[in-house]
């Protein structure tokens, strides 16, 4: 089974980055050529569908914003839960469920499992290259997480 | 004094939100767009080299990286007084055009063409690109994505990376392109112009032989006669990548034609107490408020924009496409050329006109015998302390301005990005569709957040350079409020 696993976020937005430093942090900890390919994405919509065609299994880490937890909370999310994260829609083009709908409905090869995994963000308005406090005291365990759940 | 709020707006690339004050006949006062503030670009930049700016500021939004990239490039020719060779400007040129090309296309059939295609008040459910694709058909779908994915692969060639390009250098580009991989890009090209051609027929046969989105395209709702701005080449024709900026009047004489480097001296920034944005106008003409008419600065910039400022298109297709445009929905020539189209939702049509002219122009560059050349490289020579760079990204005229120490380290930076420009007619253009909607505190509630959206929506609003993007599935609400503020009634959509 090919799984990607994607860090979605904007890398210079404080706790918006979490995805993409998640993502980055896992590809160290697993082999390369083991059939998990780990990759950045700054948009979402039909830019984040295309990059999942092609693969059986997506994963996708993203900043969420609900409000309700304490920053650095994980959540497993499904593709229905998109008003707690901050990426999966692209505005230009639509929301990443529709993508996903267009992308089977053209045939492309979209994954049959997409889990969409967020990180509760604290701070995502200001222009920074560092997490906040909480959100950065929770890297260690979501990456132990997501390296176990891409099976190493 | 009520007010009614759409908070947020969908399909607009971040946070958006609507405030509508009523009077107290319960007509609509005024309308005003408010989006989140982010913080701290200038002190993110300030201390940093000079040359970071076309990777950082690239980053600020994942949809147009590339009019970022660009502008900073630019300005970093300046700042480093560095003019690049002819085969450089090509180069960046035919990157810039298949940005384009995927940018454009985009728009068409996934953000505004569903309006037309689906219609306005379809439901919100088939009124996206899955509703397009399963009327327009299949085969178009996998079109789309097809064009996508040839000028992302040109992006990516030409510009060292895909989605945040690297190849910009003060004086140059670093990234020549091999006779192989230009051969590839003029298949892509020719490719690109069929599907342009193809999408202009689209938009002939569902919009402009269906009567009544042509009198919707030229009802008074959606008609704003102001200032229109855009780069030109030497003969004052469209251009995406360089010229000089132009600003036309509501009756299409030039009010004036400046070098990038003096926006200062034309546009200023109007402040309101209600808000932390910032309304550019042009300096000279002054501001009367978020008015039509001569009289007040108040200037769009977007495709239609570029269209009325220019006397023509650089290609022979699109200059056809130009010509027919004007001759169907313009009001004849004044001092031979073209008098404005003030149609705004004619914008959409203005768009594909540019989507065949980036086209073509892809193709001349990719043909250019110079195109291969490696010499794309001018050594910076001194740092002249100020650097602004300019383009028309997608969206309007962007501006970046930096200043630094005569080390190249960041002193200051401004940027005029491309949805600024519009801040003040998009108001003006929700204002007015609510006025059709809402009279004596009676609200038209059927396609009534659609009506207003579809008056944003047509200037492409990318507010996540201008802010950032706070999007989920945005549930739209609007709230009716009262003299006080109170909120009278709620009416939304999730």
């Amino acid at each position: 089974m090919r799984t990607i696993l994607v860090g979605l976020g904007n890398p210079i937005l404080s706790d918006d980055s979490v995805g993409i430093k998640i993502v980055g942090l896992v590809k160290q900890r697993i082999p390369e050529h083991a059939g998990v390919d780990a990759v950045e994405a700054y948009a979402g919509g039909l830019r984040l569908m295309e990059a999942i065609a092609g693969y059986d299994r997506a994963i996708i880490v993203d900043a969420m914003k609900t409000g309700i937890h304490p920053p650095g909370t994980m959540q497993m999310l499904s593709l229905d839960s998109f008003t707690k994260t901050r990426n999966t829609l692209c505005t230009h083009d639509g929301d990443l469920a529709t993508a996903l709908s267009l992308g089977r409905d053209l045939g492309l090869a979209i994954p049959g499992l997409v889990e969409i995994i967020g990180i509760e963000a604290d701070d995502v308005e200001s222009f920074s290259e560092e997490l906040t406090n909480g959100v950065s005291r929770a890297l260690p365990l979501v990456v132990s997480y997501l390296v176990r759940r891409c099976g190493f | 004094m009520s007010r009614i709020s759409i908070d947020p707006i969908t399909r607009l690339e971040g946070h958006g939100k609507i405030d509508i004050f009523l009077n107290e006949e319960g007509d609509v006062a005024n309308a005003y767009f408010q989006v989140p503030e982010l913080r701290g670009f200038e002190q993110f930049c300030v201390g940093r080299q000079a040359e970071e700016m076309p990777v950082i500021t690239n980053r600020i939004c994942g949809v147009c990286p590339e009019a970022h990239h660009m502008a900073a490039t630019k300005a970093l020719d300046a700042l480093f007084a560095a003019e690049p060779p002819p085969a450089a400007r090509k180069l960046r040129e035919l990157f810039y055009s298949a940005f384009y090309v995927t940018d454009h296309t985009t728009h068409f059939y996934a953000l505004g063409g569903p309006d037309f295609i689906m219609g306005p008040d379809a439901p919100p459910a088939e009124r996206n690109i899955l509703g397009v694709i399963r009327k327009v058909g299949l085969d178009i779908g996998r079109q789309v994505i097809e064009c996508r994915a040839r000028n992302h692969q040109v992006i990516k060639t030409v510009g060292g990376r895909s989605i945040h390009p690297v190849a910009g250098l003060p004086g140059g580009w670093s990234r020549p392109i091999t006779a192989a991989e230009r051969d590839e890009i003029v298949g892509i090209a020719r490719k690109n112009i069929d599907f342009a051609l193809f999408t202009l027929q689209i938009f002939e046969d569902l919009v402009l032989k269906n009567r009544a989105y042509v009198d919707l395209i030229t009802s008074d709702i959606y008609t704003h006669k102001t200032y229109y701005m855009g780069l030109v080449d030497g003969q004052n024709r469209v251009n995406f990548y360089d010229g000089k900026v132009r600003v036309v009047g509501p009756d299409g004489a030039e009010l004036v034609k400046y070098p990038a480097k003096e926006y200062a001296s034309h546009i200023a920034e109007r402040v309101e107490p209600w808000t932390y944005l910032k309304y550019p106008y042009l300096k000279n003409v002054g501001w009367q408020g978020f008015v039509d008419g001569p009289e007040s600065g108040v200037y769009a910039a977007s495709p239609l924009s570029r269209l009325n400022v220019s006397d023509s298109m650089a290609t022979p297709r699109a200059q056809e496409q130009y010509e027919r445009f004007y001759e169907t929905l313009g009001s004849g020539k004044a001092n031979g050329r073209y008098k404005p189209v003030h149609y705004r939702l004619a914008t959409h049509w203005a768009r594909l006109v540019e989507l065949l002219y980036a086209a073509e122009r892809m193709l001349e560059l990719a043909m250019d015998p110079e195109i291969t050349s490696p010499d794309l490289r001018t050594k910076p020579g001194t740092i002249a302390g100020c650097g602004i760079g300019c383009v028309e990204a997608p969206r309007g005229t962007l501006t970046h301005h930096y200043e630094t120490d005569g080390r190249g380290v960041l002193t200051r930076v401004n940027m005029i990005v491309g949805t600024t420009n519009n801040y003040a007619p998009m108001t003006m253009s929700i204002k007015k569709a609510a006025q059709q909607i809402i009279t004596r505190g009676k609200v038209v509630e059927e396609g009534m957040l659609n009506r207003i959206e579809m008056a944003f929506r047509l200037y492409d609003p990318c507010l996540s350079c201008a802010t950032h993007a706070v999007v989920g599935r945005m549930p739209l609400c609007v709230n009716i409020r009262d003299l006080s503020g109170a909120i009278i009634r709620t009416v939304s959509r999730n």
